[in-house]
């Protein structure tokens, strides 16, 4: 199955420059606490060493975590009557953070592509801020869109709340030992299906549409992709997430990111408001920046 | 210049990286991030929109004609999370306000809205972050 079209035809656009934007920024923990009252923390539920359960003895995912998705890293200054506030929302949940995740696979810094795509994924890339469909606001799929702002582990399904700029979806993960829905239609989120393995929420997803990006840089797919998401809970109470991704019409073989760690927070998730990018006949060059 | 946009002294240093993120395409993409102006006018409306803001504001210039101005800033995801919202925006309808961008290039009447001071004194500003931003592999 080859890759959807419009995003072949772009293989033909010439290759520009990189800007300096596409590399991982981190915001240092110290910041953390200056954003306190905004950022609405909660103090980690679990003692080190201990982590919550549910009563069939798996670990505990519900809760509210942290917004994951690229915002600017500049601070707000705010004057109201005469009074000054600085904030600066930490986004450290967003990125890699450390090599030393308990329970995190190895990761690889980028997909491996076959050679006949590596040339469209550099010029994809190259081209992003044009024909990134998340810059216009289409669906970011699975797993680019992260981690779910809130998990609801039922016994027999999980469902993951998003909060995203292209819509807040939802996923719901039947954990009952069902296959894969056999007549669903192929989507951006794909069809969910999880287990658990030890202390290790599993999801397998497939069934996806082939027109999302599986990552920055220009990563397409083709519709046969297999993304499989692991969940846990860390010993101090903070959510680790981390996705693989197999495309054996695209991928040399199967790719697995870097573990992201997620505090929890329980910010209320709001309604997102719509999205209407009109900056794409403005732009005079090819800057761009990681967004997801 | 005939309208009134007076170029923003160096002494306020040079462009704010907060709004170098979001929304895929970098400012320098469509603005030009070293010519940040000042503008007086009156607000008149805003939309809470993603991926970016935008706030509508009517200029007069020296001779008194009025220009349409559009302003786009951060998401408002990004403001939320730092403490301000539609609301704090929407108090300056109708109020004449001063605002800092930085131009489009294409020389239409758009920017990027960095700063908006309310004749009450109030403010509101993307600044440059106090913390160092780690660039990871």
């Amino acid at each position: 199955m080859k890759p959807h079209p419009a995003i072949q035809a772009v293989s033909l656009v010439t290759i520009a420059v990189f800007s300096a934007g596409v590399a991982y920024s981190q915001e240092q923990p110290a910041v953390q606490a200056k954003i306190a009252a905004t950022a609405g923390k909660t103090k980690p539920a679990a003692a080190a060493g201990k982590i919550r359960r549910t009563p069939d003895g798996h670990p505990d995912l519900s809760g509210m975590w942290t917004f994951g998705i690229d915002l600017p890293h500049g601070d707000l200054k705010k004057v109201v009557n005469g009074k000054v506030t600085t904030s600066h929302y930490d986004q450290t949940a967003r990125h890699h953070a450390s090599d030393d995740v308990p329970g995190a696979l190895p990761w690889d810094k980028t997909p491996s592509y076959k050679p006949e795509y590596q040339e469209n994924v550099k010029n994809l890339a190259a081209n992003e801020s044009k024909v990134d469909p998340v810059f216009y606001c289409d669906k970011p799929g699975t797993p680019r869109i992260g981690s779910p702002r809130k998990i609801i582990q039922l016994p027999k399904e999980t469902i993951f709340l998003y909060e995203d700029i292209s819509g807040d979806t939802f996923r719901i993960i039947p954990t009952d030992g069902r296959p894969h829905r056999a007549n669903a239609n192929p989507s951006a989120y794909g069809d969910a299906i999880g287990h658990w393995e030890k202390d290790t929420f599993v999801v397998e997803t497939t069934n996806f549409v082939d027109d999302t990006w599986f990552g920055e840089n220009g990563y397409m797919h083709s519709d046969k992709m297999r993304v499989i998401e692991r969940l846990w809970l860390t010993p101090d109470g903070n959510l680790a997430y981390q996705a693989t991704v197999e495309d054996p019409v695209v991928l040399t073989k199967p790719w697995t990111n870097f573990a992201r760690v997620i505090p929890p927070n329980n910010d209320p998730i709001e309604e997102s408001p719509a999205c209407k990018e009109d900056d794409g006949h403005r732009l005079q060059n090819l800057d761009h920046h990681l967004q997801r | 210049m005939k309208n009134r946009i007076f170029t923003v002294l160096l002494g306020m240093g040079i462009l704010v990286p907060a709004a170098s993120l979001i929304a895929h395409h970098s400012p320098s993409a469509i603005f030009d991030m070293k010519n940040k102006v000042s503008l007086k006018g009156t607000v008149t409306k805003v939309d809470w929109v993603n991926p970016h803001i935008v706030v509508y504001m009517d200029a007069k210039t020296d001779d008194g004609k009025v220009e349409n101005w559009k302003f786009e800033s951060n998401p408002p995801r990004w403001f939320t999370k730092v403490g301000v919202n539609r609301a704090d925006f929407a108090a300056a309808i109708g109020q004449t306000v001063t605002v800092e961008f930085v131009k489009a290039v294409d020389g239409s009447k758009y920017g990027y809205l960095q700063k908006i001071a309310f004749p009450n004194g109030n403010l509101i500003a993307l600044e440059d972050s106090s913390v160092k931003d780690e660039i990871r592999p």
